[in-house]
């Protein structure tokens, strides 16, 4: 408990933290903004045949937030690593797996929160900028709401999204210690296999890459209409970023016990 | 005891301040620091794998017709000709009197090498929107000059290999449009009128996802006071593709002719040139580069921003107290390494590329193409910016996790939020980001085109010496 208060306290005084927490708010609602403005009914073959996934669309912003999501967790631990103070952390908790138990919990609990604002503020844009766009009630598109099973599903597992992408990112900066490295990795991770799927001219393999990558399979869970279309179930996808944070997080439990500071 | 000789320090004449001792200096702490040679080595791996994967799935892809020749495959020879053969060298002088099918559609006077698909031709056409062009190849447009008003009189001459075509707006005061020269173009060839439109790009939205096609559009034209130099009394006019001549049985949706009273009637479905929808291979095969620059910018950054946390940057400006100059080595170190990479990089993805495309049932790409070559050594070039841009950025930031995510945010975000942003946003993301600079890459100017090789390349550039000079800048300010 004293080891969670512990955490706590260095991650709340730190003001990157804050930085990144409205950067990763503020983000998500500007570009799920931007390209909501962006997508209209012009260009289908009529408003009511568009078929959009209008609650997908308003959280597209989370594709670039989930950037500082990803600082974040690796800062958790690298910047301890970068700074030297992780002897001083390791010194005062002893139990190694309490440490990075700790920082998980209160780096989870930070993106929970800045992702719900995030995830809001998406949403009431795409509230308000969707009927201007043609997407109307009468097209078929009735306004965002929570109160909307599937609605509710997309922006809650939105939110779950971050903070696995955040603990992904805790393990594989405790794992890899340099925070350069492992930025990079867990972007390059994430990124690569929207550019692979691209590239690969097979369609089974298109969906075999998004079923396995961490993040197609994660946003799965942001479809809210024509579901059997998805190449993995939204919380089936869910399952497989979270096995990708476990394993990351393992790796950085097992790594942080086995070695020296 | 023999007199001692004072002590005098031989640092003064090495340690002459020349750039040559800088650079090697720089260029050692890079060479003997094995992860950012691991990086490099990586990043240039990691570029031809995925050239090799791309190279495999391309025959899941194929469509199966045997080897197709890109040189064929990317172009568009559609449109309707109405033609008489040419001997050797004369003109052929028409005017154009009516004209319709859009602002871009095409209506004058071609000399080409026979009816076959894809022979070297001259085309000079009015087009409502953009005036009298002089078009050639299947590569790109062609010159312009001269407003488009109908009626207007084209002229098209050819001597040897040259063709020189000409407008003017009686008849009588010419004004020469430009020429070209035809490699390859046969003795006996054949001149006369033409008509083409460029493909009506169709977007269609649906399923959250765009599809975008072309459809061949209509154009019809009227041409009179037809003339041929040398003439040739009793030679009859042909239709391209159909075997009549004008007024003969013309296909539906193939076009035709019709001749009455001295005044042809063209009309005719697709475009002769470039093909809009053509897949660009060399892009793609050069596509890896999007992921092997992750590892090139991690150790562009990191040479920078691991003397900021080591504290040797202290020691560096001690030895070298002109900031600027060390910045100029770092970057001219990072960036020729980074150079060298590429070329390696992009070399090796086209040459391993090329027998698995050929086993695959595709040609590749010529490697002595222009075009191509510029895709080739432009990608090298652009690792080498994106290295020196690195370098600025982390000065500028000083620590390594932001520098890196923001190079990567500026760089590999907009592409790869571009394929699921409509068209018209997407193509603003890929002009105005650093990102722009991937379009060297193109050897195909595709409809989706959001700027033009060199251009993008400009923009890196540009970002890349506005951020050199902030770092340049805040470098000299600041406390190191």
């Amino acid at each position: 408990m004293s080891a969670l208060h512990a955490e706590w306290t260095k991650l709340r005084t730190l003001p990157s933290t804050w930085w990144l927490l409205a950067a990763l708010a503020g983000i998500t609602a500007a570009a799920g903004a931007a390209v909501t403005g962006a997508v209209d009914t012009s260009a289908c073959p009529d408003p009511a045949a568009c078929r959009e996934d209008t609650a997908k669309l308003a959280l597209s912003g989370v594709q670039i937030g989930q950037v500082a999501a990803v600082v974040l967790g690796v800062l958790a631990v690298g910047g301890e690593y970068a700074t030297g103070t992780i002897a001083a952390t390791l010194a005062a908790v002893p139990r190694r797996g309490a440490v990075l138990a700790a920082k998980a919990a209160v780096v989870a609990a930070a993106v929970a929160a800045a992702g719900s604002a995030g995830v809001l503020a998406s949403l009431a844009a795409g509230r308000g900028i969707l009927p201007g766009n043609g997407f109307t009630a009468a097209n078929g598109h009735p306004p965002l709401s929570l109160l909307d099973g599937a609605t509710a599903r997309a922006a809650a597992g939105t939110v779950l999204y971050l903070v696995l992408v955040a603990l992904l990112s805790l393990g594989a900066g405790t794992a890899v210690r340099e925070p350069a490295a492992a930025i990079t990795a867990v972007l390059a991770l994430l990124w690569i296999v929207p550019v692979l799927t691209r590239l690969a001219g097979d369609p089974r393999w298109q969906e075999r890459l998004e079923r396995l990558a961490p993040m197609t399979a994660g946003l799965a869970v942001q479809a809210t209409r024509d579901l059997d279309r998805l190449p993995i179930g939204p919380w089936a996808g869910m399952g497989v970023l979270a096995g990708y944070a476990a394993a990351a997080l393992a790796a950085g439990w097992i790594l942080l016990a086995a070695r020296d500071a | 005891m023999t007199a001692a000789t004072s002590y005098r320090s031989t640092v003064q004449a090495e340690a002459r301040d020349g750039f040559g001792r800088l650079l090697l200096a720089e260029w050692t702490k890079f060479r003997t620091v094995p992860r950012w040679v691991l990086a490099v080595g990586a990043s240039v791996a990691l570029t031809v794998l995925v050239a090799l994967l791309t190279a495999a799935g391309s025959a899941s892809s194929g469509t199966g017709e045997g080897t197709a020749d890109p040189a064929r495959s990317g172009i568009f020879d559609m449109g309707h000709f109405t033609y008489q053969p040419l001997e050797g060298d004369g003109t052929v002088t028409a005017r154009v009197t009516a004209q319709e099918g859009g602002a871009r559609a095409k209506a004058g006077l071609m000399i080409r090498g026979s009816a076959e698909r894809g022979t070297p031709y001259a085309a000079l056409a009015v087009t409502p929107g953009d005036g009298v062009r002089l078009q050639t190849g299947y590569r790109d447009g062609g010159a312009g000059g001269g407003p488009g008003a109908l009626p207007r009189w084209l002229r098209l001459t050819r001597s040897g290999t040259t063709v020189t075509g000409y407008e003017s707006p009686d008849g009588r005061a010419w004004s020469r449009v430009g020429s070209v020269r035809l490699e390859g173009l046969p003795r006996s060839a054949l001149a006369g009128m033409f008509v083409a439109a460029p493909d009506d790009v169709v977007v269609e939205r649906r399923f959250g996802s765009e599809s975008i096609s072309g459809e061949p559009a209509a154009a019809t034209a009227a041409f009179d006071r037809v003339s041929m130099v040398p003439a040739r009394p009793g030679a009859a006019w042909q239709d391209r593709g159909t075997p009549g001549g004008p007024g003969g049985p013309a296909e539906p949706g193939a076009g035709g002719s019709t001749l009455s009273g001295g005044t042809f009637t063209l009309s005719g479905y697709g475009d002769i040139g470039p093909n809009a929808f053509a897949d660009d291979l060399t892009k793609t095969i050069l596509t890896g580069v999007l992921i092997g620059q992750t590892a090139i910018v991690a150790a562009a950054v990191l040479f920078v921003t691991s003397e900021y946390r080591r504290r040797t940057l202290r020691t560096t400006f001690a030895a070298s107290p002109r900031r600027g100059r060390v910045l100029a080595a770092k970057a001219l170190v990072a960036g020729l390494v980074s150079l060298a990479a590429g070329l390696a990089a992009s070399c090796g993805a086209m040459l391993l590329a090329r027998p698995m495309l050929r086993s695959n049932g595709v040609a590749p790409p010529p490697l002595w193409d222009a075009a191509v070559l510029r895709a080739v050594l432009g990608t090298a070039a652009l690792l080498g910016v994106i290295a020196v841009f690195a370098v600025a950025v982390a000065v500028i930031v000083r620590r390594s996790a932001p520098a890196i995510t923001i190079v990567l945010l500026l760089l590999l975000v907009p592409q790869i939020v571009a394929t699921g942003l409509p068209l018209s946003a997407a193509r603003w993301l890929e002009r105005l980001t650093p990102a722009a600079g991937f379009a060297i890459q193109q050897t195909v100017a595709r409809f989706d085109r959001a700027i033009g090789p060199w251009a993008g390349f400009g923009v890196l550039c540009a970002y890349t010496a506005l951020a050199l000079a902030a770092a340049a800048f805040l470098l000299r300010r600041r406390d190191a």
